[in-house]
């Protein structure tokens, strides 16, 4: 309950922020404006550069927007000291916590769902178009599987939450917003390339060197496993097991870093 | 009379993060509020009221001691349910209007959904910002921040309310106000524990006081029996200068005149706070 109330809070400040709404038009903009790129007409490829257009709008704003609104939002309660207002009220530091990613995971299907709708309706429109200039006989079916766009949203809303959770452990001891923002978007950078730790772990000859990146290969979360944009992109069916197998490899990490937070959180002095 | 806070030989330092340096905020303090008690804690800038406020509030964890509120440490989480706060100069989240505000302390505080709108509006009206409870908070001047501060310190009718410097910002006649409100919350069975610097406040309302300086306690106990020690016979006397009680009335029967007022004088808490600090200090200096 109490849990709820901070969430809903937490998404009532981040939805007035002027950061959000900026964010959210810019990538609205984007993703509209890739329709201007027709004067190419390279039909199904005109259709696919969208989609990829999209994802890369939608994952890139939506990386920004998880660090800079998880880090603002619980710097604004330190800085303004409401926090301790609400601290000194009977609430766990795990439930402020936990509040607040739950809010910022409600801000970041808000943004997810604006995007999703926005990209299927410019797909849709644009497929129409396309549909229009070529006869019945020779339309192809199902250039751009809709169903998988939604299910690679979800995916990469899973992944927002990472990159959430992750600002959130960094924040929960950090002294100031600069230096959390700053180091989320240098861990993001890593998680994108942790796949490099894992090719350096199979090739590595010494045990020492090979069991330090094992150990830095399962710390941080790996990136590419929530990159599924080529499957959908290429009109291929995006396969069930690889939603879901990113989907609760995104979870297990909601669940591991928030519980890091929640523990630095709690040695926190106020 | 049973104990709402009891603090014992708490002791609370802060790493300087300089070659293990270390900051001493408050030095073996041990109090006891009892309930039902307006109590005012005093002492000047850096004296360690905030440490102690923010330690009895579970903020913080002393480095020793131990504070228990209503017989429970101060450190679980339940005890927070009968204690209402006001902090200094308070900031609360701009875009909620000042009923949203309430009512979202109200239900953090655990006031059941069909009680919120009740106690939300009688605080409101208690404090006197009904015309105001419907604008956002960011627009509120600072006597309308400590007045709404208030209402959500009460709004679950705590049993323990600490008030952080309740007066700073607010114009005398809201000062009235919130005095008002101090006295109804002592006569419906609450304790007060009342951080200020204006000590003709306290003077005025506080039970007992405690003084702290550099987190020693250096003076406690009610305010009557502190400021009596010193009292003064002080006679006022129309047309003529007085000398002795005896010999005065005699010589003013003599001089036909009489002793119209008889008046007991003491010294104000702002002389004997001054003085204490200022003993504190010497004894300091010369050790």
């Amino acid at each position: 309950m109490k849990l709820f109330l901070i969430a809903r809070n937490t998404l009532k400040e981040a939805i007035r922020q002027k950061l959000f709404h900026f964010v959210v038009l810019l990538s609205i903009g984007l993703i509209v404006g890739s329709l201007f790129f027709r004067e190419f007409n390279f039909g199904v490829s005109e259709l696919k550069f969208i989609v990829d257009f999209g994802f890369g709008a939608m994952t890139f704003f939506g990386s920004m927007l998880a660090v800079v609104v998880t880090a603002q939002l619980f710097f604004n309660e330190i800085d303004s000291r409401t926090v301790q207002t609400l601290l000194s009220k009977p609430v766990h530091r795990a439930e402020f916590i936990l509040g607040k990613f739950l809010g910022v995971l409600f801000v970041l299907l808000f943004f997810m769902a604006l995007m999703a709708i926005s990209l299927l309706a410019v797909l849709a429109f644009r497929e129409a178009s396309i549909y229009s200039r070529i006869s019945e006989d020779i339309r192809p079916e199902g250039w751009i599987r809709y169903g998988d766009v939604v299910l690679f949203s979800v995916v990469q809303w899973v992944k927002l939450g990472v990159i959430s959770a992750l600002t959130l452990l960094i924040a929960s001891f950090s002294r100031s917003n600069l230096y959390s923002v700053t180091m989320s978007f240098l861990l993001v950078i890593i998680c994108h390339l942790q796949y490099l730790t894992l090719e350096g772990w199979s090739t590595a000859s010494s045990w020492v060197v090979k069991g330090l990146l094992f150990f830095l290969s399962y710390l941080l979360p790996n990136f590419q496993i929530f990159n599924l944009g080529d499957w959908v992109a290429s009109g291929e069916i995006l396969p069930c097991s690889l939603v879901l197998k990113a989907s609760a490899y995104g979870i297990v990490y909601w669940i591991g870093l928030s519980y890091l937070a929640v523990y630095s959180f709690s040695k926190r002095e106020i | 009379m049973s104990i709402a806070v009891s603090i014992k030989n708490i002791t609370k330092d802060y790493s300087l993060k300089l070659r293990g340096l270390k900051l001493r905020a408050v030095d073996g303090l041990s109090l006891e509020i009892p309930q039902g008690e307006i109590f005012g804690l005093l002492g000047p800038n850096g004296s360690g009221k905030s440490t102690t406020l923010k330690i009895l509030l579970g903020l913080i964890k002393p480095t020793m001691g131990e504070v228990m509120v209503f017989n429970s440490r101060c450190s679980d989480v339940a005890s927070r349910s009968r204690i209402g706060y006001l902090p200094e100069s308070p900031n609360f989240y701009t875009y909620l209007t000042g009923e949203e505000l309430v009512s979202f302390y109200a239900g953090i505080c655990g006031v059941s959904q069909n009680k919120i709108k009740e106690s939300v509006s009688a605080v409101i009206s208690l404090v006197g910002l009904e015309e105001a409870s419907d604008r956002r908070v960011g627009t509120y001047s600072k006597g309308m921040l400590q007045r709404i501060g208030l209402a959500q310190a009460l709004v679950h009718d705590p049993d323990l309310i600490i008030l952080d410097e309740p007066m700073a910002g607010v114009d005398p006649l809201g000062a009235i106000k919130i005095t008002k409100v101090i006295l109804k919350l002592k006569e419906r069975g609450k304790t007060v524990l009342l951080c200020t610097h204006l000590l003709a406040h306290v003077e005025e309302i506080c039970d007992r006081i405690a003084i702290l300086d550099k987190g020693k306690l250096i003076l406690e106990g009610s305010v009557e029996s502190l400021l009596r020690e010193t009292k003064e016979e002080t006679f006022l006397v129309k047309g003529l200068p007085a000398e002795a009680e005896d010999e005065l009335q005699q010589w003013l029967k003599s001089k036909g005149a009489s002793l119209t007022t008889e008046r007991r004088s003491s010294r104000n808490l702002e002389e004997l706070f001054l003085e204490k600090i200022k003993n504190q200090t010497k004894g300091e200096e010369i050790g």
